[in-house]
């Protein structure tokens, strides 16, 4: 009968191609973003382990469906025919039952080590240094303290970190989940209303990476954006120390002794800063979430520019949405710094 | 008054609008809030009271509100049983198998609209930055897309096949409480009309994603309110139908059927009923939590109150987690009914496969935390978690590789049914294995709420749920509709999807571990490219559901008669005619073998004491 | 559809009814009904658990005294009693119609309703005098929250009992055809155990 034709080995081989084929594209891909702390590299290996683990599995199961259509599919004359009335086959039920298990019994425990390992405290925790990221619709802030003894502690709309020292992050949120991720760190956690929720990395790379909103939060949640910079150790001290560093003496009221570009680019602790979602040629700033201030502020007056920010409703950019510019900036921002802000923005958007 | 229908409906839905209305502006009247009149304060009431009024003028309640004014039980006419023209699927149907049809046509309508909402989303995704979507749309978008396939698509689509068949197969002239079966479907349409309506209300429909978490929910504007109450109907739907699917498969079977001679797809409801039965009341209760919040300023999520945020997320997948077994159990059962008579062999290891059905059914409940490895909870949850989720990998691998012995020298017919049934087993082997590297915290961490996590959803409820709903509606069309659908249009139908589903979902899985978040309206330059191909092979994957559209409308009007038993399966819906007879038999079947002895000489499921009914497993569709 | 209208008609099955389900188990169909429908409202309830859990005992926040509010711990005592009691008389009434007693089971059924009533009225009467309410703080969302869904199943239990009642007295059931009784019966020995879980837990505790 034909139905004893057929040859495991061609299924067989196939297979073993097949897996091959698979495991080498699969560990060939470029998955991962650029690797920027130690925590990444355990991840990127257990994905690399669960690619090799699952790339077989699939083809086993798209073998033997292909294999069976091709020997097994009903020929001229069976139509009416039926198979071998085959029930089971208890040896075979045991093994596809043990096999999976030790699989899976196997990979909980190497990702539970690797777990272990990328949460692992550093040697001396009490030295760690500690990071409080905000989250609120739709921006982060984040606070250190201050190099000097009993300074303000220091606020910044932008992430730094020196390169290979763990940092601890404690995160919370002001009003919704957010999602605390930098892509390149691998890690992530919820900013969750009413706790603080942490996790840690260690940098180990310099660059600028993204920082990623990952837990929907409304409107704005595609635009909640911020960049992480990991920088040498000095340089992350020299810029906390700027960041650090008292204002120009206030000589009287003047608003020039307001740093408007320092407030665009950084904001001056309470206030989110500006360039985290515009873009300005002035100041450096990239931000992609507003519009262009370069481009749209060219032909408008400083009144317009006021009202733009302290009433971002008033009037909303043609292409963008209103509700996710803050507005909160009358509270925020004094009316010394406002001012600074808008004659500054003015000065430098005017062709 | 009236007659009971849906024009009767409609008079009493809008009286139910004015009373809740005049109730609710009553109340802040008597308790001297300002303004009386106000709709927004109202809605939540009209809400959940206007559909009560409606479901009272379509008839639902007639039976009982006369068994409740205390007259003597009369006798059964049998007069809302069974369909004669087109009008007897627009009202009150107390016969299963009109009931199934219902079902089954109103979820794929809804197939359609949560597709087209996919269709306008991708578009606005094909290209970076803002196409022609705000935020606030495209949020609104993929929460109605999600819930209105879920809960409106997969699960009733389930329900509604399994309405069709099961009495059949349990050979049950309907189901055990037939006036139940009636009011769960009528519930759905409410369920649904309400979540499409919130897209007309001021601030958009509800925009939190099907997931509601709270906080966001609790501030929303008023578009959720039509997802918390919406979820309440549907659920009570769900809960219903499972209730009578349980009675009915407990005491209502043939002589002779012990629970190891039931199909499988009836072991697989009975599981899935189990499910929802226990863990639906979680998700009811989760958005009772929200409403009260919402509606009465209660504190159940406000933490300056006292409130617990991450408990939302415990209650709601308490539910949510047994719910994606919910939307997958009742496909594999119609996968084991389809490969048996396709490939011509027993179900392979049928005792396994109850029970690792059952044991999907006790795992389920254990792993809801697995959707929370990065929501901040005490952190030693996650382990245990992290085991149980991972162990399911072994009842479903039991399942798979019995589904790939079943296969194996058999006779393997590959027409649409069986094209989707195969389609299934690899493509759902591909979903389950990204759920096992989900499972594994370290990963989990890395690629929680990205794209990944959207191409695992879609790879098990596209690529698992949906091609077993096609499976099995093309496997009993002919029975439905006593039609033959167009093979040919089928295959077409199968391939396209085939091609373009794994086209359109699979690189989201690598956009996915390359950074890009899930329920984003605009993303960086650097996935552009590959989200384009997504959006156009997403696209086609949409037309070739047209396909299908018209090979089910074109055959159901003039296919080909199907004979009562086209495929020469054994189980008892194919021994009665196509469409079955309105009181499915005329004398009970006995059950004298098991379900799947095809190849076995002489074997025989059920017999029928009545000469002239169909000899079972005799020559092909004998017309009749 | 049109199809599946014709082939129905050319049976012309119409005239004949259908045929007697086989009935596989023991257990009634509506008994087994009822009781899987406890099964989802007690499942109803353990979310609203959850939510006093979380509170409680993974937040530690503080129970009642909160802000110098107490429970009636006493008050919700006799309050238990009397619902308690009412699941005596229904099983008495139940016990009568078994004999045949119509009185039995009229008065039963009416002391049963009466009862219930007096519990609903007292529940309310402590939410007007209790002296906080859920808007306050997360116990008080709580302890609302559970009071009252309980509440609100006293009520719909209620409202099956009135509907025993008016047939009792109007003599429907008898000693052979009494299921009318018994299941509305399980659900309101359900509330009553329920009753005693919340008051346990939200009270004493
Ligand atoms: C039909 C629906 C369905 C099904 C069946 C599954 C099945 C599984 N799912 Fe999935 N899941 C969803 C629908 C579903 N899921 C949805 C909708 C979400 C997102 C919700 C949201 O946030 O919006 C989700 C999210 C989700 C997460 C959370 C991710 C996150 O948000 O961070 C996780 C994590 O563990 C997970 C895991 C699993 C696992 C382990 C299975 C297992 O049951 C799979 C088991 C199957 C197999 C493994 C394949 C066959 C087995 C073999 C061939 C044997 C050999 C295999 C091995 C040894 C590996 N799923
Ligand atoms: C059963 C469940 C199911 C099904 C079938 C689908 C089907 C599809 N889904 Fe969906 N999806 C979910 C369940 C499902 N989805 C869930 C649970 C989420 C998570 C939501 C959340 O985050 O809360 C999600 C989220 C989700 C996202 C992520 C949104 C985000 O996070 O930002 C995307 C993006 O591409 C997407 C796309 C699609 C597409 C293209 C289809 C297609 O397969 C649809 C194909 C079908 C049709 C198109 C319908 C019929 C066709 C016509 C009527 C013809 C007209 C056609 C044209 C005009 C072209 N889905
Ligand atoms: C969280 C993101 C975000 C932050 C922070 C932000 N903006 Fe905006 N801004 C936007 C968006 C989005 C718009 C467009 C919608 C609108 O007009 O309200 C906008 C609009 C504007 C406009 C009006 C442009 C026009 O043509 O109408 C001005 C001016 C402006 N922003 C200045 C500022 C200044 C100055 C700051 C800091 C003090 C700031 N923005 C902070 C997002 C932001
Ligand atoms: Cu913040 Cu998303
Ligand atoms: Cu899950």
């Amino acid at each position: 009968m034909r139905r004893g034709n057929f040859n495991r080995a061609e299924a067989v081989v196939v297979g073993v191609i097949a897996s091959a084929v698979g495991i080498a594209a699969g560990l060939l891909i470029h998955w991962f973003p650029t690797a920027a702390s130690t925590q990444a590299g355990p991840i990127d290996t257990l994905w690399d382990v669960l690619l090799v683990v699952s790339i077989p599995i699939f083809v086993i199961v798209a073998c033997v469906v292909l294999f069976s259509v091709k020997w097994f599919r009903v020929q001229p004359g069976e139509e009416n025919e039926d198979g071998p009335p085959i029930h089971g086959n208890t040896k075979l039920e045991v093994i596809w039952t043990a096999i999976p298990s030790a699989l899976i019994a196997s990979l909980v425990v190497y990702a539970y080590i690797v777990l272990v390992d990328i949460e692992k405290a550093p040697a001396n925790p009490s030295q760690e240094r500690h990071v409080r990221v905000t989250a609120r619709q739709f921006a982060w802030s984040f606070e250190y303290d201050n190099p000097k003894a009993g300074g303000k502690p220091i606020t910044s709309n932008f992430l730094y970190l020196p390169e290979d020292e763990s940092v601890k992050f404690d995160i919370k949120a002001l009003d919704v989940l957010h999602d605390f991720w930098v892509p390149a760190f691998r890690m992530k956690i919820d900013a969750v209303p009413g706790i603080t929720t942490h996790y840690r990395v260690t940098p180990n790379r310099k660059g600028t990476y993204p920082v990623v909103c990952a837990e929907l939060c409304g409107l704005g949640h595609a635009f909640m954006r911020s960049e992480a910079h990991v920088v040498s150790r000095a340089d992350f001290d020299a810029w906390l120390a700027k960041l650090a560093a008292p204002p120009a003496p206030a000589g009287g009221g003047e608003t020039a002794a307001v740093d408007a570009k320092k407030l665009f680019t950084d904001g001056n602790g309470t206030s989110i800063a500006c360039g985290q979602c515009h873009t300005l040629a002035d100041a450096g700033t990239s931000g992609q979430v507003g519009p262009v201030l370069d481009k749209v502020l060219a032909d408008k007056d400083a009144a317009f520019i006021k009202e733009s920010i302290l009433n971002p409703s008033a009037e909303v950019a043609k292409g963008f949405q209103d509700g996710i510019m803050p507005k909160d900036y009358s509270k925020t921002l004094s009316p010394q710094e406002l001012d600074a802000l808008v004659n500054y923005l003015d000065k430098v958007t005017s062709k | 008054m009236r007659q009971a229908s849906l024009f009767r409906a409609m008079e009493f839905l809008a009286i139910g609008v004015g009373f809740s209305y005049g109730l609710s502006c009553l109340t802040r009247w008597a308790y001297h809030i300002h303004p009386v009149l106000d709709s927004a304060a109202a809605a939540p009431i009209i809400m959940l009271a206007a559909p009560l009024f409606f479901l009272v003028g379509l008839g639902a309640f007639d039976y009982w509100f006369y068994w409740a004014s205390g007259k003597p039980s009369r006798p059964e006419d049998h007069s809302l049983h069974g369909a004669h023209s087109w009008k007897d699927y627009f009202r009150i149907n107390t016969d299963h198998k009109v009931i199934g049809i219902q079902y089954t046509v109103h979820s794929f309508v809804f197939l359609f609209i949560g597709g087209l909402m996919a269709m306008l989303m991708r578009a606005e995704l094909a290209a970076p930055g803002r196409q022609f979507i705000d935020a606030n749309t495209f949020n609104g978008l993929f929460s109605v897309h999600a819930s209105l396939l879920i809960f409106l698509f997969i699960i009733p689509v389930f329900a509604g096949l399994a309405n069709f068949v099961i009495p059949l197969m349990i050979g049950a002239p309907d189901m055990a409480f037939p006036r139940l079966n009636a009011l769960s479907f009528w519930l759905l349409p409410i369920a649904g009309i309400m979540m499409l309506a919130s897209f007309f209300m001021p601030g958009g429909s509800f925009a939190s994603g099907w997931t509601a978490y709270a906080p966001l929910s609790d501030s929303a504007p008023i578009g959720q309110d039509f997802f918390t109450i919406g979820v309440q109907f549907a659920g009570a739907s769900s809960i219903a139908t499972a209730l009578n699917f349980l009675v009915t498969i407990i005491t209502m079977r043939a002589p002779g059927m012990s629970f190891f001679r039931m199909p499988l797809l009836v072991w697989a409801n009975f599981s899935t009923s189990l499910l929802v039965v226990i863990a639906t009341p979680f998700i009811a209760a989760s958005q009772f939590f929200v409403l009260l919040d919402r509606a009465l300023g209660f504190n159940f999520f406000d933490p300056t109150q006292g409130g617990d945020v991450l408990m939302y997320q415990h209650v709601f997948w308490f539910y949510s987690h047994p719910a994606v077994y919910i939307m997958m159990l009742p496909g594999f059962g119609i996968i084991s009914e389809v490969l048996a008579v396709k490939a011509r062999k027993p179900i392979f290891g049928y005792r396994m496969m109850a029970f690792s059905l059952l044991a999907i059914v006790v795992l389920g409940f254990t792993v809801w935390a697995h959707h929370m490895f990065v929501s901040g909870m005490q952190s030693w949850i996650r382990i245990p978690m992290m085991v149980t989720t991972a162990i399911i990998a072994v009842p479903t691998g039991i399942k798979i590789f019995s589904w790939l012995a079943t296969l194996w020298r058999g006779v393997i017919h590959l027409d649409t049914p069986m094209l989707f049934a195969l389609g299934f087993l690899t493509m759902f082997t591909l979903g389950g294995i990204s759920g096992v590297m989900l499972a594994m915290i370290p990963l989990d961490i890395h690629v929680s709420d990205t794209y990944f996590i959207v191409a695992h959803i879609h790879y098990v409820l596209f690529g698992g749920s949906l091609f077993t709903i096609f499976a099995g509606v093309y496997y009993w069309f002919p029975k439905m509709t006593g039609r033959m659908f167009d093979e040919r249009l089928g295959r077409i139908h199968f391939w396209l999807t085939f091609i373009f589903f794994n086209l359109t979902f699979a690189p989201m899985h690598l956009i996915g571990v390359q950074g890009m978040p899930r329920r984003v309206a605009d993303y960086s330059e650097q996935f552009a490219g590959w989200n384009l191909l997504i959006s156009i092979s997403s696209w086609i994957l949409g037309l070739a559901t047209l396909v299908f559209v018209y090979n089910v409308v074109a055959s159901w009007r003039g296919g080909p008669r199907a004979g009562a038993n086209p495929w020469r399966a054994l189980t008892i819906e194919w021994q009665v005619s196509s469409p079955p007879p309105i009181f499915n038999f005329d004398e009970i079947p006995t059950v004298v073998g098991g379900p799947y002895e095809y190849g076995v000489p002489g074997a025989v499921h059920a017999v029928f004491k009545k000469p002239e009914a169909p000899v079972p497993a005799a020559a092909t569709g004998g017309d009749h | 559809m049109e199809a599946a209208a014709i082939s129905a008609h050319a049976h012309d099955d119409d005239d004949h009814g259908p045929p007697e389900a086989n009935r596989s188990s023991r257990v009634e169909p509506q008994l087994l009904g009822m009781l899987l429908f406890i099964i989802s409202e007690i499942m109803v309830f353990g979310a609203f658990f959850t939510a006093y859990f979380f509170i409680r005992v993974v937040n530690g926040d503080d129970w009642f005294p909160v802000g110098g509010h107490e429970l009636p711990v006493y008050v919700a005592g006799v309050n238990t009693a009397i619902l308690v009691s009412s699941s005596f008389t229904l099983h008495w009434a139940e016990a009568c119609i078994k004999r045949d007693n119509h009185w039995g089971l009229k008065a039963g059924m009416l002391a049963t309703f009466l009862l219930g009533c007096t519990f609903l009225f007292v529940q309310i009467n402590e939410y007007v005098h209790i002296g906080f309410s859920p808007q306050d703080f997360a116990q008080g969302t709580i302890f609302y929250g559970l009071t009252g869904l309980h509440g609100a199943h006293v009520f719909i239990g209620l409202t099956l009992l009135a509907m025993v009642v008016v047939r009792s007295f109007r003599g429907h059931f008898s000693s052979t055809e009494h299921r009318g009784v018994e299941v509305p019966g399980i659900y309101w020995h359900f509330v009553d155990v329920m009753w005693i879980v919340v008051y346990f837990t939200v009270y004493i505790l």
